[in-house]
C-alpha cells in the first residue's frame, strides 16, 4: 500500500494510502478528492486528471505515450512535470510519491 | 472531378425528414418534474424512458428495459465498462450510421479508433477552426439579418451554422448540400425506419465515392484527412470511416444547434445574466457550461448490461437495455442546489451533457468553440437584444432531445 502525498488546488497537503493495481487517478478519486474531474473514467480520453509529479519520482513512471502527450498539450498548464494520473499504475516503489493536482483549464 | 460523386435524393422526394422530430424525440415542454418524481421513488426504474414519457417505445429486440435516474447509478453505468456496454446502440444508431460507429463499440476496439478521431478534435486544433471556419460561417449568416432589427435566431441562425461548419469541414460541393442535409437528418427517423435505412445507404454510397475522390485528389478538408489517415500501414477500415462520416451531422450538427439555441434562450430569459456577460465576456465559458447542464441537448443515453447486475436495488439481467437519463443527474438537487434555476454564477460542478466514461463526447471541444463564437457574434452584432414583444416567447421542447423551434428577437433601437 504505497502512500501518496497529494497537494490540492488550495495548496493543502493530504496523505492517502493507495492500493497497488489502481491507477493514480483512481487512488486520488477513491480518497474523496473530488476537484479532479477525471471525466472519461481513466481511458486517456480527456485531460481532466492532469497532475504535476515531483521530479524525484520521474524515473519510476512509465513514459508518456503519444496519446497522453497530445491530450496534455490541450492544457494551458502543461509543464515538464505534467502527467495524466490515469496513465500511472501504482506500484509499491511509488511509496511516498508527491503530486499536485494541476489547475483547472 | 467531383462529377464522379453523385448524391441521391430519397426515392420519394416529398418525404420530409425534418417533420419527424416530434415523433422521434417527443415535444414535451418540461420533462424535469416527472424525472424528479421518479428520482424521489428510486434511482432505477423498470421499463424504458420513452413510454413513461408518452412516446412510442423504440423497436428493440425483446429484452428487459430500465430507466436510470439516480446520479450515482448514472455515473456507474457510464463508467463501469466491465459491467455495462455500448452494444445497445447496435439496434438503432448502428443500423443507420453503421456498425463501425465508435458509439456502438466497447473498449479495446472502441479506443483503437476513437484515439484517431479524438486527436483531430483536441482543443488545440479545434481552436484554429474557430477562426478559419466558424467565424466566417457565423458572420455570413448574421449579415443577412443584422440590418433588419428582428430575427428568428433559430431558423436564421442556430439551425444553420453548425451544419454550415460541417459542410466547410468536409468541403462539400454547394449543389450537394441540400440533399446531404435531408439524408443526414433522415438517418435518425427511427419511426420511419425504411427512410432511415434508405438515407443511410445513400449517404454511405456518397461518402464512399467522396473518400475515393479525396484519396485521388486530397485537399485540406476533414474527409481528405480521414481518407488518408493510416493505422499500422492501412487506411481506416471502410466501415469505421463511413460510419463516422455518417454520424458527424448528427453528432456535431444537431447537438450544437440544440445547445446554442438553449443557451441563447436561457440568456434572454435571464437578462441580468446576459448583461453580466456583456460586461465581462470572460463569463462566456461558465454560461455555456450552465446552459449545457440546465437543459442539455441529449437527455438520454443508452447502455446494455453485460452481465446480471444489481443496480439501485434492482436485479438487472444480462442483455437488458438501460436508458441513462443524463438530464436527471444534471438536475439532481444533491449536486446542483435549486437545480431548475439557470444560474451562470452557481458553483461549478461537472455536468453530464457530454456523457462520462470512455464515450465522453469526442466533439465537446468543438461544440464549445462553436457556441463561444456564436455568442460573441450575438453580443458584437445584436445590441439591445430582447424578445420580440409581438411574437410568442420561445418554448424549449423535447422528450429525448431538447430545443426551442423559434426564438423571435428584436435588437438595435
Amino acid at each position: 500500500m504505497p502512500n501518496i502525498i497529494v497537494t490540492t488546488r488550495d495548496g493543502a497537503e493530504r496523505e492517502i494510502a493507495a492500493e497497488t493495481g489502481l491507477s493514480l487517478m483512481e487512488a486520488i478519486r477513491d480518497a474523496g478528492i473530488d476537484e479532479m474531474l477525471a471525466l472519461c473514467g481513466g481511458c486517456c480520453s480527456c485531460a481532466t486528471c492532469h497532475v504535476k509529479v515531483d521530479p524525484a519520482f520521474a524515473a519510476l513512471l512509465p513514459t508518456v505515450s503519444e496519446d497522453e502527450s497530445d491530450l496534455l498539450d490541450s492544457s494551458e498548464h502543461r509543464d515538464a512535470y505534467s502527467r495524466l494520473s490515469c496513465q500511472i499504475p501504482l506500484t509499491a516503489e511509488l511509496d511516498g510519491l508527491r503530486i499536485a493536482i494541476a489547475p483547472e483549464d | 472531378m467531383e462529377t464522379a460523386v453523385r448524391i441521391q435524393e430519397y426515392d420519394d422526394p416529398s418525404y420530409d425528414p425534418f417533420g419527424a422530430d416530434d415523433l422521434n424525440f417527443g415535444d414535451m415542454l418540461d420533462p424535469y418534474p416527472e424525472i424528479a418524481k421518479w428520482r424521489a421513488q428510486a434511482p432505477v426504474l423498470e421499463g424504458d424512458y420513452r413510454p413513461k414519457m408518452g412516446l412510442q417505445s423504440a423497436t428493440y429486440p425483446d429484452r428487459k428495459m430500465f430507466t436510470v435516474v439516480g446520479s450515482d447509478e448514472i455515473l456507474t453505468v457510464l463508467t463501469d465498462t466491465d459491467r455495462f456496454s455500448n452494444h445497445g446502440y447496435k439496434f438503432n444508431i448502428g443500423e443507420t450510421f453503421g456498425q463501425g460507429s465508435i458509439s456502438v463499440m466497447d473498449n479495446p476496439e472502441h479506443g483503437r479508433w476513437r484515439k484517431i478521431f479524438q486527436k483531430i478534435f483536441l482543443p488545440q486544433y479545434v481552436k484554429l477552426w474557430g477562426e478559419t471556419i466558424v467565424d466566417p460561417v457565423v458572420h455570413k449568416l448574421m449579415d443577412k439579418f443584422v440590418g433588419t432589427g428582428r430575427a428568428d435566431l433559430i431558423e436564421q441562425f442556430t439551425l444553420l451554422y453548425p451544419f454550415e461548419v460541417i459542410y466547410q469541414q468536409l468541403d462539400l460541393p454547394e449543389s450537394d448540400v441540400n440533399t446531404f442535409q435531408r439524408l443526414a437528418i433522415g438517418q435518425t427517423d427511427y419511426m420511419h425506419i425504411d427512410k432511415a435505412q434508405e438515407a443511410s445507404r445513400k449517404l454511405g454510397e456518397y461518402f464512399t465515392a467522396l473518400v475515393d475522390e479525396r484519396r485521388r485528389n486530397p485537399g485540406d478538408d476533414l474527409v481528405s484527412l480521414l481518407a488518408n489517415t493510416e493505422v499500422d500501414g492501412d487506411y481506416l477500415p471502410p466501415l469505421v470511416l463511413i460510419s463516422f462520416l455518417r454520424q458527424l451531422m448528427n453528432a456535431a450538427g444537431d447537438t450544437t444547434y440544440r445547445g446554442t439555441s438553449v443557451l441563447l434562450t436561457a440568456l434572454l430569459e435571464n437578462p441580468d445574466q446576459l448583461d453580466a456577460i456583456r460586461a465581462d465576456r470572460k463569463l462566456i465559458p461558465v454560461a455555456i457550461e450552465e446552459a449545457l447542464r440546465w437543459d442539455g441537448p441529449v437527455a438520454v443515453q443508452l447502455r446494455m448490461a453485460k452481465q446480471d447486475v444489481v443496480l439501485g436495488g434492482l436485479e438487472i439481467p444480462a442483455g437488458s437495455l438501460l436508458d441513462v437519463v443524463a438530464g436527471a443527474a444534471n438536475r439532481d438537487p444533491a449536486i446542483f442546489p435549486d437545480p431548475d434555476r439557470f444560474d451562470i454564477f452557481r458553483e461549478r460542478k461537472a455536468h453530464f451533457s457530454f456523457s462520462r466514461g470512455p464515450h465522453i463526447c469526442v466533439g465537446q471541444h468543438l461544440a464549445r468553440v462553436e457556441m463561444t463564437r456564436a455568442l460573441h457574434a450575438v453580443l458584437d452584432n445584436l445590441p439591445n437584444l430582447r424578445f420580440d414583444p409581438d411574437r410568442p416567447r420561445p418554448e424549449i421542447r423535447g422528450t429525448m432531445m431538447r430545443v426551442p423551434k423559434h426564438l423571435h428577437v428584436r435588437f438595435g433601437d
